[in-house]
């Protein structure tokens, strides 16, 4: 599953590689179970390419992004893939290693702003330790000056005397900005959000994705945005991989998964997003069943037991599907799924 | 912060002055009449009478009360039935003795408590967390006082390594000049190398006896501090913008997780100030605890009603002392939330 397909509308995005990940896999092994958060997840994503990642809470969203960042903890471990930041495989360094490219190469920005922010530290030291990570002996006056040009980058007025407020001080919405500031202090080349926006009510969540549209769009940073909100991907992202069980069961153009959604799952998970037209048909749709406990996955696909599709199918419950390329309507997708053809083929019709 | 420093030291006044009205109450509901334990069961009627008007006990309660908390905070603690001496030079010479080995073992349990702790959390060893949480239940579950004889049979009747149940210096030691009467400070002030090495050797067991199950309660709260600490998303972001391990958990994780063990550390200040009867009577240490027992055996009630409201006093004080300390450290407290879109 090594393609990103680029919808041809989208010149913007350039072919060299900003990161590339092989056959992630990552697993939480406690003495009762081994959960599989990651499995064998495969992607590219070029420079200034924006990818949203979408899938259910559980999905192992969250565990791919620190598992690209080196940053799971026991008893969680990477069991194996190759992680390419510009070219260069970071999966075997060490973590004094990793240190030099954290926050430097690549960011990260957390969900939840009230947490992400030390409380008892200064939201401008917080700043500050992050350009100091990567600038050891910088002067102090300027640390501090960087910091409050970058909080006025993510648009907090009066930054000087804000450095020294403490987060508790500031709304959540500027906290999830002091948050940006951090991780693009050094200007990364790839930025991972995590649901950057989830915990934010909407007009901020509208305001802070806006900012970080600005942001990575001047920096020319790629990002990975994760999220379980189609409508932020729609807006926001190039290129979009649906997640489901630790696996990329669709990865596509965005323009694609609107289209033709062709795995079973992300027909359901799109069918799930509200709007106008749908919600006078009546009740929103939900997708029957629970996502799968991932220390104890069926065999086969692991949608079969909730897929409309493959529930009464013997194939589908014993047979894991590879990824099948297809060429849809709206641009290229590899589907996880042993119908993808046939699917993609009824929408052509 | 000003209001909250004014808040906290009203409290603690509040505290106090329930204190002194409970250990006032206590005393009068006590069967017996002072006068009378005074003077002894052969005196007449007519002397008790006498002494019941000279110690002012047929005036109306409030001007007891009045009496009896002006005095106290006079330091007019009346004199000890048993010896006549005062009660405020009686626990005066003692307090140095217990506040050097209650500091002493405060000192002890915290380096320890934190040590372990963090032992037990940083590597994420599983092994190494059972043996400190494994310890620590030992410690919860094993009384003071038993823990001392053990101590004693191990470190002195056996082996041979430590001294005794010989109070804070041999028998033929001489204390130190006297400055602050504290014999390990006073030895090395004198430069009495010796007379340093054999307080401190004296101060060890009891130390260890007195601090054990504050150490089990330190470390437990500590070790589920620090567990919930690091897994907190600011960690996460602090390792994301390339510190270190250790860098990350030093200046992300521990300021944080010590906040909440400030308090308990007051707690347990407090109670080893308060001196520990069992400990000081077990190793003969002259501290107020042996004082206390004493005077309990003698039935000296001047002794014990001032030892009541004085360690009451002295917890609330140290435990003030937390609180404000608190107000200037954690920026939650000093700042008031300002809400600012």
């Amino acid at each position: 599953m090594n393609g990103r397909f680029t919808p041809s509308e989208e010149p913007a995005v350039s072919d060299e590689l900003a990161l590339s990940v092989r056959n992630l896999s990552t697993v939480y092994e406690t003495g009762y179970s081994l959960v599989h958060a990651v499995r064998d997840v495969s992607f590219d994503l070029r420079a200034t390419e924006r990818l949203g990642i979408v899938g259910e809470s559980g999905s192992g969203k969250s565990a791919l992004a620190l598992s690209i960042l080196g940053l799971i903890e026991p008893p969680g471990r990477v069991l194996e893939g190759g992680i390419m930041l510009a070219g260069r495989d970071i999966s075997k360094l060490s973590d004094r290693q990793l240190g030099a490219v954290r926050g430097k190469e690549i960011a990260l920005v957390l969900q939840d702003p009230s947490s992400a922010l030390d409380p008892v530290k200064t939201i401008g030291s917080q700043i500050v330790e992050a350009l100091a990570a990567h600038e050891p002996g910088m002067r102090r006056a300027a640390g501090r000056r960087r910091a409050a040009e970058l909080l006025r980058e993510v648009e907090i007025s009066q930054a000087e005397r804000r450095l020294d407020d403490y987060p508790h001080q500031y709304s959540g919405g500027m906290r999830q900005r002091v948050a940006i500031a951090i991780a693009i202090a050094n200007n990364p080349n790839v930025l991972i959000a995590d649901e950057p926006t989830t915990a934010l009510d909407v007009t901020t969540q509208a305001q802070v994705l806006a900012l970080l549209d600005r942001l990575v769009d001047e920096h020319r940073t790629a990002v990975i945005l994760i999220t379980h909100n189609l409508g932020i991907v729609s807006d926001f992202c190039d290129s979009v991989a649906v997640m489901y069980a630790g696996r990329f069961v669709e990865s596509s153009g965005v323009d694609h998964i609107f289209t033709a959604p062709t795995h079973p799952y992300s027909e359901a998970l799109l069918k799930c997003v509200p709007n106008p037209e749908r919600l006078a048909e009546g009740p929103l749709p939900a997708i029957t069943g629970f996502p799968p406990d991932l220390s104890k996955l069926p065999s086969g696909c692991s949608f079969a037991p909730r897929c409309p599709v493959g529930r009464d199918i013997a194939r589908c419950h014993e047979q894991t599907p590879l990824p099948h390329l297809v060429r849809g309507p709206a641009g290229e997708a590899s589907v996880e799924c042993h119908f993808a053809e046939q699917r993609i083929a009824e929408v052509r019709v | 912060m000003g209001r909250v420093i004014a808040f906290r030291v009203l409290g603690s006044i509040g505290a106090v002055f329930g204190a002194t009205i409970l250990a006032f109450v206590i005393m009068r509901v006590l069967p017996g009449n002072p006068a009378r334990l005074i003077l002894g069961p052969l005196a007449t009627q007519h002397a008790v009478t006498a002494l019941n008007h000279q110690i002012g006990l047929d005036r109306p309660l409030y001007v007891q009360y009045w009496r009896y908390i002006s005095d106290f905070f006079q330091g007019n603690w009346g004199y000890s039935y048993s010896d006549g001496e005062s009660v405020r030079k009686l626990i005066g010479e003692r307090a140095p003795a217990t506040i050097e080995l209650a500091v002493f073992s405060f000192v002890i349990a915290m380096l320890a408590a934190v040590s372990l702790a963090l032992l037990s959390t940083y590597r994420h060893r599983p092994i190494t967390d059972r043996i400190v949480r494994g310890a620590s239940y030992l410690g919860f579950g094993t009384p003071p006082f038993f823990l001392a004889l053990l101590l004693l049979i191990v470190f002195f009747s056996t082996l041979h390594i430590l001294p005794g149940p010989d109070g804070r210096l041999g028998v033929q030691a001489t204390p130190p000049p006297a400055v602050t009467r504290m014999y390990t400070i006073d030895a090395l002030l004198a430069g009495q190398l010796g007379t340093f090495w054999q307080a401190l050797e004296h101060l060890i067991l009891p130390s260890l006896a007195l601090g054990i199950s504050s150490f089990s309660f330190l470390v437990r709260l500590l070790r589920a501090n620090l567990l919930e600490v690091s897994r907190e998303p600011f960690i996460t972001v602090a390792r994301g913008k390339g510190l270190r391990r250790w860098t990350a958990f030093r200046r992300h994780a521990l300021p944080n997780a010590f906040l909440p063990t400030l308090t308990a550390g007051g707690l347990v200040l407090g109670e080893f100030l308060a001196g520990s009867v069992l400990i000081e009577r077990i190793f003969n240490w002259p501290g107020v605890g042996s004082l206390v027992f004493d005077a309990i055996v003698k039935q000296d009630y001047a002794i014990v009603q001032t030892f009541i409201l004085l360690s009451a006093v002295m917890f609330v004080l140290v435990n003030l002392a937390v609180d404000l300390l608190y107000a200037v450290i954690d920026p939650r407290v000093r700042i008031p939330t300002v809400a600012t879109a």
